[in-house]
């Protein structure tokens, strides 16, 4: 009775706390996982089955616990009996085989059902402890093996370099049968930061692999994977863990070297452009920066020739004080190879190039005996040598006139202009013609008498005949020079041919100036010289003759022709150059002219 | 949600039927076809046993059953008549026509049951409407997986995979055999019981004939 009471008492008591309970069990009914509190707190503990689990669907087995009854602890002293639901007069059974030292009924494959209903019983020696919690099925006790051969690839890392993806492969468990179709498993992967003890779950999902997103760089994670049947709803065991690292990574070490290398590269390369303009300025200066021609006349220094300083260019030039320029001319232009003179009319007519050594025109208009090449455009001759494309070369280089001509020509034009025998060399190289080489012989060692800076013969008139009327200043030179010639001719003639030759060059003295008229026609060819020469000219048959007694080939102006020659001023303005070299000749005009160089703003006044 | 999927579902299967893959001539391709149509009917059947697990989770929830029913349970499911293998070797040595054959009495004796419940379940006020969809898209399941489960037999006899002793269970004498009474008696949520363990069934019975007519994809 007492005992009565006293239960009553204890049930009242803790029914509240059952109730609570029992109203949130275990997601599995037939769960013998859960154990009641009630019966914890309570009575004392009956012997009760602690777990039964199958791993793999086709065995399970069943743990027991004698619960406070330790007398019942020892082997043997507690039976399993279980029911197996598959007819309505099933019977209980005991356990197929027992494990006594983990205190385990294990069910093999020939005991075990899936789908039927299995309850189990503990008995003792009259005492049968049963709980009707412990009947289940055994697919809702399945818990799977863990899974094995865990691995894991790194996917990629973040750009930033700070987080990483990887993939984690595994296999199912052996002791599953997946192959069959037997097991279906779902697997949940979990991992932790070393040393922590919270687990990110991620969401669970029936393939053998896992990406996991967005670990750290230089920190150790742990993972483990877990296994359950899908719809169900206990997990197995979970696998041994793995562990990751992945420590930071160079990223940036392909592309640096390149980087460097291209800089590098550009360095060098704008240091060897530097290097080949500043050994090579002067030829870049040359190709980018063409010299501009300015006045630079031979001799002279160019300051002279600045605005403002006429006067003393003229008194250079005219030969005051020292004579003329002096024979050693400063060299202004010496550090300037390009330089190249212009050719200026009038007293400027001898400018030529500085390297013509053999055309010094220096010693040109002192009249030195020292090579010239005299001509009209001086440089000519040794600028056939090079091409040459300054304006005033540029008329030089003219392939319609032979240049046998013009040198003969403007040989012939200035008698008594020594030719060294480079010139005539050079001559001769154009001018195989040996009348030519003869006629430029002829006019070798002629004593240079005049230093006068007009040697430019100004033609007043010309005669019908064909004879030139020359200002008075020239004649003498022009006799001396004939004299000369003469005397050579006689010296180095050589039968007829010589005497040909003198006659030849007598009609070709003529007809230079004969050429050379105000029309402006300029020199003509060769043939036109044979031509003119045929005319017979009284001149010309008495050239020895007339040149004993101041004769010139030339028609000495008798007094009525004298009138022309009064006015005659002693040069004369240059109208222009035609392209045969000639010079185009004109009356002088009225006005006055300064004596010695025009400059070109002069030359602005000049009535045309 | 479900609905989507429920349509989505019976879409899949008409269209398989509708569109095969290729034609008679390519060998090979009947199999991967028959392969195709296999996971499509297990994907259904592991949704519907899904189904069913949360319905039944949930009835156990809302009703709070003071015991385990599982001792009684067992007496009473319906489907309890019908010999089904019990194990794994059992299942494996059974043959595909007698296997496939439990598959379709399976689904076929479930159909009326699940309607009822469902008709039951709306009009119980207690149910959410989630339960209540969840109970029309199980009835709904079954009846479109018997259908899928149908056409696979079909595929597999004209392959001569299986002979053509599979009896038509589609037929009315064959429903009018399955329409036992013993189903009304039962409560509900013994059928919910009953039905999650009888939709496992059918899920790995589908399983093993798939592993075993055509095991190269997914097994």
């Amino acid at each position: 009775m007492c005992y009565i009471i006293t239960y009553i008492l204890f049930t009242v008591s803790v029914l509240p706390l059952c109730v609570v309970l029992l109203l949130f069990p275990s997601p599995s009914s037939h769960s013998l996982a859960s154990l009641p509190l009630c019966h914890c707190l309570s009575a004392p503990l009956e012997p009760h089955f602690t777990e039964c689990i199958s791993r793999e669907q086709e065995t399970f087995r069943c743990w027991w616990s004698p619960g406070s009854y330790h007398n019942l602890s020892s082997s043997g002293a507690l039976r399993v009996f279980y029911l197996k639901k598959e007819s309505p007069t099933s019977e209980w059974k005991e356990c197929p085989e027992y494990i006594h030292s983990n205190r385990e009924c294990f069910f093999d494959v020939n005991h075990t059902s899936i789908w039927v209903p299995y309850c189990m019983q503990l008995r003792g020696e009259n005492v049968t402890y049963f709980n009707e919690d412990d009947c289940f099925t055994v697919e809702n006790i399945v818990r799977p093996d863990p899974p094995v051969s865990l691995s894991w690839t790194l996917l990629n890392i973040s750009p930033s370099g700070l987080s990483y993806d990887v993939m984690v492969n595994w296999e199912p468990p052996p002791s599953a049968d997946v192959d069959a179709g037997w097991m279906r498993i779902e697997y949940e992967t979990q991992y932790r930061e070393r040393n922590t003890t919270n687990w990110e779950a991620l969401e669970v999902q029936p393939h053998t692999q896992q990406t996991v997103y967005g670990l750290h760089i230089g920190k150790e994670y742990e993972m483990h994977i877990r296994c359950r049947m899908p719809a169900f709803t206990k997990f197995g065991e979970f696998s041994d863990s793995i562990f990751i690292e992945v420590t930071e990574i160079p990223t940036k070490e392909s592309t640096i070297p390149l980087t460097l290398i291209l800089v590098l590269g550009i360095l060098c390369i704008l240091i060897l452009i530097m290097l080949v303009v500043l050994t090579q300025q002067h030829r870049l200066m040359m190709v980018l920066l063409p010299p501009v021609p300015a006045p630079k006349i031979k001799g002279i220094d160019s300051e002279l020739l600045k605005k403002g300083k006429l006067d003393e260019l003229n008194f250079i030039l005219t030969g005051g004080g020292m004579g003329g320029l002096p024979t050693y001319a400063p060299d202004f232009y010496q550090d300037e190879p390009w330089v190249e003179f212009i050719e200026v009319d009038g007293e400027d007519g001898d400018s030529g190039e500085k390297e013509d050594n053999r055309a010094s025109d220096t010693q040109r208009l002192l009249g030195l005996p020292h090579p010239v090449s005299h001509h009209m455009n001086m440089g000519c001759s040794n600028a056939i040598s090079f091409p040459d494309d300054d304006s005033g070369r540029a008329s030089c280089y003219d392939p319609d006139l032979p240049d046998q001509d013009t040198l003969m020509l403007m040989a012939t034009l200035l008698p008594g202009q020594p030719e060294d025998e480079e010139a005539s060399f050079d001559v001769e190289e154009r001018a195989p013609a040996s009348s030519e080489r003869s006629l430029v012989q002829t006019q070798t060692g002629g004593p240079q008498t005049w230093v006068n800076t007009d040697f430019y013969a100004q033609v007043s008139n010309v005669m019908p005949s064909g004879g030139v009327v020359l200002s008075p200043g020239q004649q003498l030179r022009i006799q001396e020079s004939t004299l000369a010639t003469e005397e050579e001719t006689q010296k180095g003639k050589e039968g007829e041919e010589s005497k040909e030759t003198e006659e030849e060059k007598q009609k070709e003295l003529q007809f230079q100036l004969l050429v050379v008229d105000p029309e402006g026609s300029g020199y003509t060819t060769e043939s036109n010289v044979r031509q003119i020469s045929t005319h017979p000219q009284p001149v010309e048959t008495k050239p020895a003759a007339t040149m004993e007694d101041n004769q010139s080939p030339y028609i000495h102006p008798d007094s009525p022709q004298s009138q022309f020659f009064a006015p005659v001023a002693d040069y004369t303005v240059v109208q222009e150059l035609d392209s045969h070299h000639s010079l185009l000749l004109n009356p002088p005009p009225a006005t006055p002219m300064p004596v010695g160089y025009i400059t070109p703003d002069l030359l602005g006044n000049l009535s045309p | 949600m479900r609905q989507s999927a429920r349509l989505q579902t019976i879409l899949d299967l008409t269209a398989v039927d509708a569109a095969p893959l290729c034609t008679n001539a390519q060998a090979g391709c009947h199999v991967l076809s028959l392969a195709n149509l296999f996971d499509r009917v297990i994907q259904h059947s592991a949704r519907m046993h899904g189904i069913s697990n949360d319905l039944h989770s949930e009835f156990e929830l809302y009703f709070l059953p003071s015991k385990n029913q599982i001792g009684r349970v067992s007496r009473n499911c319906h489907t309890s008549s019908i010999l089904t293998p019990n194990g794994k070797e059992n299942a494996q040595r059974m043959a595909r026509e007698e296997l496939t054959e439990v598959i379709l009495k399976l689904l076929v004796a479930w159909r009326d049951p699940l309607w009822h419940f469902h008709q039951s379940m709306a009009h119980h006020h207690d149910f959410n409407n989630f339960s209540s969809n969840k109970s029309l898209e199980m009835s709904d399941m079954v009846h479109e997986l018997r259908k899928g489960v149908q056409k696979v037999v079909e595929k597999m006899q004209m392959l001569g995979i299986i002979s053509n002793s599979v009896s038509n269970l589609a037929s009315p004498e064959a429903l009018l055999a399955s329409d036992s009474a013993e189903w009304r008696l039962m409560k509900d949520y013994d059928l919910l019981y009953c039905f999650r363990r009888d939709s496992n069934k059918v899920q790995n019975y589908l399983k093993i004939l798939k592993c075993r007519i055509v095991p190269e994809h997914g097994c």
